[in-house]
C-alpha cells in the first residue's frame, strides 16, 4: 500500500520541486541585476550604492566564470568609472573584452578613452586641489592596450 | 530590386495576420538568417505614454531575455550614458540616428528600437486593470534592414477568486487586491511577460543567437 502510494508520489514532488526550482533555468548568474539598473536609472546620484550593488552581483556572478552575464563588467566597470576609481574602471573593461568578443571595439574605446582622461587627471594642478591617487606608483600596469 | 523581395513576404505575412487569427502566420527569417547578428545594442526606449518612470523601468527588463536567448547584449545604462555625451540624450533622436552610425559607435551588429505603446492602469469599482503594450524593432547595422519586429499588448485584471470561500470574503479579499494594486499597480511582471513572448515564441520570436546551445538547429525559429 505504501510503497504503491510512494510509486505515485514520487513523480509528483519531483515535479513540483522542479517546476518551482528548475523552471527558469538561465545561462547566466544575474542575481538582482535588472533591480540595480533600475535603481540607478531612478536615483542617478547614488553612485556608492549601485558600484556595491554591482560589486556583489560581478562576485556571486564569477564563482561560475561562464556564467557571468554578458554587458556585467562592463557595466560595473562603467559604474567605477562613474565614482572616480578609474584604475579599477579599465581592470573591468578589460574583462569585459576577455570574455565577450563582441564587445572589442566598444571596450577598447572606454579602455583608451579612460586611460586620457587618467593621464590628464593627476596632473600637477596649479591650485594642488587634485592629489595623485593613492594606488598609483610610478611604472605600474603599463597601458597594455591592444589595437 | 531585393528591397521588393523583401517586402512581398512581409505584405502577405500582414495580410494572413489580419485575416486568420487562429493560426499565427510564420515569419518571414530571411533577412535575420543573411544578417545572423551576434550582438544587440539595445538603445534607450522611446515612451509614448505619460508614465515617466516606465522607460527606466521597461529598459531594465530587457537585457536578461535578451541575453538569455544567446546574445551578446551591449550594457544598457552605459550605453545610454555614452550616447548622453555624444549629445543623444533624447531617445526620440538616438530613434532617428542612422543604424549604421550607431553600431560602428559600438561595434555592434544590430540595434534594438522599442517604444512603449500603453502603460497605464485602470482603476474600477473592486479591481485594477493594467495594461503594457511595445513594439520591438530590430535592424541590422550593416544595412540597416529592419530583421525582426514584434508588437505586443498585455492587459492584466486579477480575478475573483471563488473557489470555496463565502460570496463575502471573496468580495474582501477581491477589495484588498485592488487596493494593493491601486497603491502602486505592478507593471514589472507583465514588462517581463511580453518580453518573454516576444522573445521566445516559436515561429514569431528571436532565433536563438550563438551563445544558445540550439543556436543553427532546425527546429529554431524561422528555419
Amino acid at each position: 500500500m505504501t510503497v504503491s502510494r510512494l510509486r505515485i508520489l514520487l513523480p509528483l514532488i519531483v515535479a513540483a520541486s522542479c517546476a518551482s526550482g528548475c523552471a527558469p533555468q538561465r545561462a547566466y548568474l544575474w542575481g538582482d541585476y535588472d533591480s540595480a539598473l533600475y535603481a540607478h536609472y531612478a536615483n542617478p546620484q547614488d553612485t556608492e550604492r549601485y558600484v556595491e550593488r554591482l560589486g556583489q552581483i560581478v562576485q556571486k556572478a564569477e564563482v561560475e566564470k561562464d556564467k557571468v552575464p554578458p554587458g556585467l563588467y562592463a557595466e560595473y566597470g562603467y559604474a567605477l568609472f562613474e565614482a572616480g576609481r578609474l584604475d579599477e574602471a579599465i581592470t573591468y573593461y578589460k574583462k569585459e573584452r576577455e570574455q565577450w568578443e563582441e564587445s572589442q571595439v566598444f571596450m577598447d574605446k572606454m579602455i583608451r578613452n579612460t586611460q586620457r582622461l587618467k593621464e590628464n587627471r593627476p596632473g600637477p594642478a596649479p591650485g594642488g586641489e587634485l592629489p595623485p591617487p593613492a594606488g598609483t606608483t610610478p611604472g605600474a600596469a603599463p597601458a597594455g592596450e591592444a589595437k | 530590386m531585393n528591397r521588393r523581395g523583401l517586402l512581398l513576404p512581409l505584405v502577405g505575412v500582414l495580410f494572413l495576420s489580419l485575416g486568420c487569427a487562429a493560426a499565427p502566420p510564420k515569419k518571414d527569417y530571411t533577412a535575420f538568417h543573411a544578417a545572423n547578428p551576434r550582438s544587440i545594442l539595445v538603445i534607450p526606449v522611446v515612451n509614448n505614454t505619460t508614465n515617466v518612470e516606465a522607460p527606466g523601468l521597461f529598459l531594465s527588463t530587457l537585457p536578461i531575455p535578451l541575453a538569455e536567448r544567446g546574445y551578446y547584449v551591449f550594457p544598457v545604462n552605459m550605453v545610454r550614458r555614452v550616447l548622453e555625451d555624444e549629445g543623444l540624450s533624447d531617445p526620440n533622436l538616438v530613434h532617428t540616428a542612422d543604424t549604421g552610425r550607431l553600431c560602428n559607435l559600438f561595434g555592434a551588429d544590430s540595434v534594438l528600437y522599442v517604444s512603449i505603446e500603453a502603460w497605464t492602469a485602470q482603476y474600477m469599482l473592486i479591481t485594477t486593470q493594467v495594461t503594457v503594450e511595445f513594439d520591438y524593432v530590430m535592424k541590422d547595422g550593416k544595412t540597416g534592414d529592419t530583421i525582426w519586429k514584434e508588437r505586443k499588448k498585455i492587459v492584466y485584471a486579477p480575478q475573483q477568486q471563488n473557489s470555496g470561500g463565502s460570496p463575502l470574503a471573496a468580495l474582501v479579499a477581491a477589495a484588498v487586491q485592488a487596493a494593493a494594486t491601486k497603491a502602486a499597480p505592478n507593471y514589472m511582471p507583465l514588462a517581463r511577460q511580453a518580453n518573454a513572448e516576444v522573445i521566445n515564441t516559436p515561429g514569431v520570436g528571436l532565433p536563438a543567437g550563438p551563445h544558445h546551445k540550439e543556436y543553427g538547429k532546425a527546429t529554431d525559429s524561422g528555419k
